[in-house]
């Protein structure tokens, strides 16, 4: 706390008047330690995670968790950690709020102590890069820090969320859920159709579209044209070629990527193969139970559906395609070939044609006359599984970790906690009494995607420190008793350094949008753009390619070597420019004199990491400016600093 | 697994294991990195094994001949019948392929004279088949040897990945090259589900080296600028004292791993080249990845697993146009890369491997000059003491399908038996079985090695 005093001591008017200290007070003194939990068991592999412990992993389990070993280092540091990265001095408090509610409860009746809340500078960040994928403003920042209302940290998110960059950055969470690509391994999409879709994307969210309607709209859409008419690239990415002329193939991959998308239930493609028993025993009780003749009762809803090319003539691109109903296709999924992707559909007695019911919740099937696919929305949307899978995916992006992990692989015999499994399987979610509340509330809410971010965001949860103070057990995981870090996407390094340098992204060139977009969250997909060199930039924060590899948060040489050398972020070190096109340096450097360099450090801490310098690094860097005697050697100490700051471990993590 | 029918039947047992890729399942590999990812970064939140904590191995015998490998994947297939397994259809012009006859081998001279001159060193796996017939998926399952549709498929790491966790251990101070580089293959398969340290780095290589090596502002204030950074974050980059724990913490080691490879005479002498040094080699891009996997291996810096990629080989048209200069690239690139390394002395201990995701439709060509994708297709080995100047197995006079199996397993060779090649060859355990995949249920090398479906082709070192 010291340090942030000083700090202000200093900085004086400079960009922080009015701040009020008594919003940054000293850290809480925490009583962290309570007895242990029980062990937790598996939620996933079951009886095979037994048959490893038998063969000595249970002895070890306690040191496999990193986490663990992470947070049993914390241990020994508190006083320091408390003197250099000081928490708010506001406890914890249990809101009534659903989250926090569950949350608490379950922590209390483990008696597990949760981290302090975080303070102000970490949460505005937090927040910042987790609803819009960049940074705040320096202004911003500390308008929110000395900003005494209680309610500030509920309205800067209800800020956060009507801006232009909330649109950007959930357009790439859903584009990388739906796989919106280009060219998937089956269907050429075009950039013209994978643009459109994008763009429907982009739409459904400014328009804050019901999240239900937008998955009606993906599941039944029907049109002539898939570079114009966006909502036809959900359908489209479910085309399968080579297949049985019948279509079989293509009615599986739809059902496939719907339940995985939608449901988060990626067995149902396992089921769409062969039966569950025998192949997911070990994986869901819902798995080895579940048939393929239920999984094709889902798959016929889409037997009416035909994906027609439509040659361009002259063409501009080969062709595009129409999604259309009872054309080509004109009786239900029938049980009529030997060959395709999966094994053979062959009459079940006398089973010819298998007529579309829904496999989940209560079932259902269309209604007279009604249109196969509206009628799987309208059974699909109206499951409360539809809206544990979406929140479950939403939360995942805030917690870093699901209620439900792997987030798409739920098994619905184990959400229930008053009707457990048989042992030795257990409750499958963490919290499944906060995970159907949290369901059930975003279908009583509308399906509001924004309500829902909002209420997670607000949530005492969501605000606790990603620190800890006490003894860190792998069990409190479960409970979501701290935050946990999170290595910043490809695309927010990339912005976060034009925004926080002021020098401009003139690189992502995306023709088929019209020329350059100035952010790499607005980009269209994740493969091949954009050009060179920007691309092997953000494919180093491993950004995945919405095709065979899924975004991933780990780190890498590549991350390293780019952040130290590259070009990109080289240039944007540099003093250099005048006026409103001058750099971040030059600015610092023209606004405090040599006899202020400590300004030019806490300004160029809070534009780049969003919170003072502490003491000690205030220390090291001012000592490095007073060995800068000349307007050279000063300038180079301040871009040199820059650097230093883009290469920090927590510039790359949210935390 | 002994021959073609027990192989069969118990492929029958298995399907999804190795569907045909015309018959895909589409599990996409993405689907299962929600997976994945949870199991990489999120893994400790699973309840998981920790990373490699526990591997078992049947004992596997292994070769053990190898410290190197260079797998060079042929990306759109290239038509068996007028390279490595040359057969003369009524379309064949002789005057540009030149068929003559070394070593016994049938080989078009005319388009890869140089190979031809060395084809005592290779020995040609011609009785290989592929599973799949589509450009990516084929190309996947060659790099993770098992099919990328299947469950663990679709977390599969890249064989060079597996390879780089492996042989971490051998690793002594002073080697600061990748363990795993991949040139000129943008689209290679990652570390599939473990760490992202493990998997290939990617580059093109060029004259000036390895990119991002050097820092504009010098080594001197670079150096001076580093020191400044690690004494304002040590704080943080030391996870005994860093209150964001041991992930952020380790963020460090890939700077210490980046920095060792910046201003260093070592990797810029590996890295970089001389257009003199090139034109040996082509001089084309892929001749430039020949020799950067020569002098890197010749380095001997801590790589150990090269993977080349050169494309343009899907010749639905106008074959014979075509092909001749593609052929001269890998001509030039692959002779001129077996001179250097027996040069630099790693020849002995490097396996080199060279293969397309399939092969072309033999016969006449199409209406459009050109051949279509089939399954038969072959595989050349050279290096690491492997007897060359031979062929393993045949095909019928048009190359559609074997008549000879040629090896000891009596039945067709499977990518997922030249992935065990190479783990023989490096003397890794092709039957080691790691539990910390994120499915928990145990990921194989070589999948159904415990039931010995696939195994190592020893025969080429007989």
């Amino acid at each position: 706390m010291t340090n942030i005093r000083k700090w202000i001591a200093s900085a004086g008017a400079a960009i922080v008047a009015g701040m009020c200290l008594t919003a940054l007070a000293t850290a809480q003194e925490e009583a962290a330690q309570g007895p242990g939990v029980d062990h937790s068991e598996c939620s996933l592999f079951g009886p095979n995670r037994d048959r490893h412990g038998a063969s000595g992993l249970a002895a070890e389990s306690r040191k496999r968790f990193r986490m663990s070993e992470l947070t049993t280092q914390v241990v020994p540091l508190l006083a320091a950690s408390k003197a250099r990265y000081a928490v708010s001095s506001t406890p914890a408090a249990v809101s009534d709020s659903l989250i926090d509610k569950h949350l608490f409860t379950a922590m209390q009746a483990a008696s597990v102590t949760p981290a302090p809340r975080t303070n102000d500078y970490e949460f505005c960040r937090r927040v910042t890069y987790d609803l819009i994928g960049r940074p705040p403003t320096p202004e911003r920042l500390v308008q929110f820090v000395t900003n005494g209302d209680p309610n500030k940290r509920a309205a800067y998110v209800d800020e956060l969320l009507t801006r232009p960059e909330w649109v950007d950055k959930w357009q790439m969470f859903f584009s990388d859920l739906f796989e919106n690509t280009q060219n998937n391994n089956q269907v050429n999409r075009f950039a013209e159709g994978r643009d459109a879709f994008y763009k429907y994307l982009k739409e459904s969210l400014t328009a804050n579209k019901r999240y239900n309607v937008i998955a009606t709209e993906l599941i039944s859409a029907a049109g002539g044209n898939s570079y114009e008419d966006g909502k036809l690239g959900f359908v489209l990415g479910g085309f399968v070629t080579g297949g049985p002329r019948t279509g079989q193939d293509i009615f599986d991959q739809l059902a496939a990527n719907t339940s995985e998308k939608f449901l988060g239930i990626a067995h149902e493609n396992c089921v769409l193969c062969h039966d569950g028993r025998g192949h997911l025993d070990p994986l869901s009780v819902w798995g080895r139970r579940e048939t393929r003749l239920k999984s094709w009762q889902l798959a016929a809803f889409f037997s009416r559906t035909n994906h027609r090319r439509v040659v361009v003539n002259p063409p501009a691109n080969p062709y595009y395609y129409a999604i259309e109903d009872n054309t080509t296709f004109r009786v239900d999924y029938p049980l009529n070939t030997l060959t395709g992707n999966r094994p053979q559909r062959q009459p079940l007695g006398s089973i010819r044609n298998v007529s579309p019911e829904y496999p989940f919740a209560n079932g259902g099937k269309p209604n007279p006359g009604e249109n196969y696919r509206v009628a799987l929305a309208r059974l699909l949307t109206a499951d409360i599984q539809f809206s544990r899978a979406a929140v479950n995916y939403i939360w995942k992006q805030f917690f870093v970790r699901g209620i439900v992990e792997p987030a798409n692989q739920f098994d619905l015999m184990r959400l229930d906690p008053d009707n457990p499994p048989a042992e030795p399987w257990t409750i499958q979610p963490t919290n499944p009494a906060l995970l159907n509340a949290l369901a059930k509330d975003f279908a009583d809410n509308g399906f509001d995607l924004k309500d829902l971010m909002r209420k997670i965001a607000t949530s005492d949860a969501y605000q606790l420190s990603s620190r800890y103070e006490g003894t860190w057990k792998p069990e409190y995981e479960k409970l979501f008793a701290r935050k946990f870090v999170r290595r910043l996407w490809g695309e927010e390094v990339m912005d976060t350094i034009v925004q926080t340098s002021n020098i401009a992204n003139t690189q992502l060139n995306v023709p088929s949008l019209g020329g350059r977009l100035p952010w790499a969250m607005q980009l269209p997909d994740t493969f091949r753009i954009p050009a060179e060199p920007l691309g092997s930039f953000l494919d180093s924060f491993l950004r995945g390619n919405r095709i065979e590899e899924e975004r991933r948060l780990d780190g890498s040489v590549l991350q390293a070597l780019n952040l130290m050398n590259d070009a990109f972020v080289h240039t944007r070190t540099r003093a250099s420019g005048t006026g409103d096109a001058a750099s971040l340096a030059r600015q610092l450097l023209t606004k405090y004199t040599a006899i202020s360099n400590n300004l030019l450090v806490n300004e160029m801490f809070l534009t780049v990491l969003n919170r003072p310098a502490t003491e000690e690094e205030l220390l090291t860097a001012t000592s490095a400016f007073s060995r800068a005697t000349t307007a050279a050697t000063r300038q180079a100490q301040a871009e040199d600093l820059l650097w230093a700051l883009y290469n920090k471990v927590d510039f790359v993590y949210n935390y | 697994m002994q021959n073609e029918k027990q192989f069969q039947r118990e492929l029958e047992r298995r399907p999804h294991l190795h569907r045909h890729g015309a018959m895909r399942p589409f599990f996409t590999r993405r689907g299962f990195f929600q997976l994945a990812g949870a199991g990489v970064t999120g893994s400790v939140l699973l309840d998981r094994p920790a990373f490699g904590q526990q591997v078992t191995r049947q004992g596997g015998k292994t070769i053990d001949k190898a410290k190197n490998v260079v797998f060079i994947l042929l990306t759109g297939a290239p038509s068996h019948i007028d390279t490595f397994d040359f057969k003369k259809t009524v379309d064949t012009p002789l005057d540009i392929l030149k068929p003559d006859t070394i070593k016994g081998i049938v080989w078009p001279a005319g388009i890869m004279p140089k190979i031809g001159n060395k084809l005592g060193e290779f020995a040609i796996a011609r009785s290989v088949r592929s599973w799949a017939l589509q450009h990516n998926l084929a190309q996947s399952w060659a790099q993770i040897g098992r099919s990328p549709a299947a469950a663990l498929g679709d977390i599969a790491p890249n064989i060079g990945a597996i390879v780089a966790v492996e042989k971490e251990k051998d690793r002594v101070p002073g080697q600061v090259f990748p363990t795993f580089l991949a040139l000129n293959s943008g689209a290679a398969v990652g570390s599939g589900y473990l760490p992202a340290a493990y998997g290939p780095l990617k580059i093109t290589p060029a004259v000036a080296g390895l990119p991002d090596t050097r820092n504009t502002d010098g080594d001197t204030r670079f150096n001076s600028k580093y020191d400044f950074l690690q004494k304002l974050d040590q704080p943080l980059r030391n996870a005994a004292v860093s209150p964001y724990g041991s992930e952020m913490a380790g963020y460090d080691g890939f700077y210490q791993a980046g920095k060792a490879m910046m201003f260093n005479p070592a990797v810029d002498q590996a890295f970089r080249f001389t257009t003199a040094e090139a034109a040996k080699y082509g001089p084309s891009g892929f001749g430039n990845a020949c020799l950067n996997a020569a002098k890197v291996l010749g380095a001997r810096g801590g790589t150990r697993y090269i993977m080349i990629t050169l494309g343009g080989w899907d010749h639905h048209t106008n074959i014979y146009t075509a092909l001749p200069p593609l052929a001269k690239q890998l001509d030039d690139g692959v002779s001129a890369l077996i001179d250097d390394l027996k040069a630099n002395g790693t020849y002995d201990e490097t396996l080199i491997v060279i293969m397309g995701e399939f092969g072309r439709t033999p016969g006449a060509l199409t209406a459009t000059d050109g051949r279509d994708h089939y399954i038969q297709q072959f595989a050349a080995f050279a290096g690491a003491g492997i007897t060359g100047g031979r062929t393993l197995g045949s095909t019928d006079a048009s190359g559609q399908g074997t008549t000879d199996f040629g090896w000891s397993r009596d039945r067709d060779i499977r990518v997922e038996d030249i992935e065990a090649t190479i783990y023989s060859a490096l003397g890794i355990d092709w039957t080691s079985v790691r539990y910390d995949d994120p499915f928990g249920r145990g990921f194989y090398y070589v999948p159904e090695s415990n039931n010995d479906l696939y195994g190592p082709i020893h025969d080429l070192w007989a």
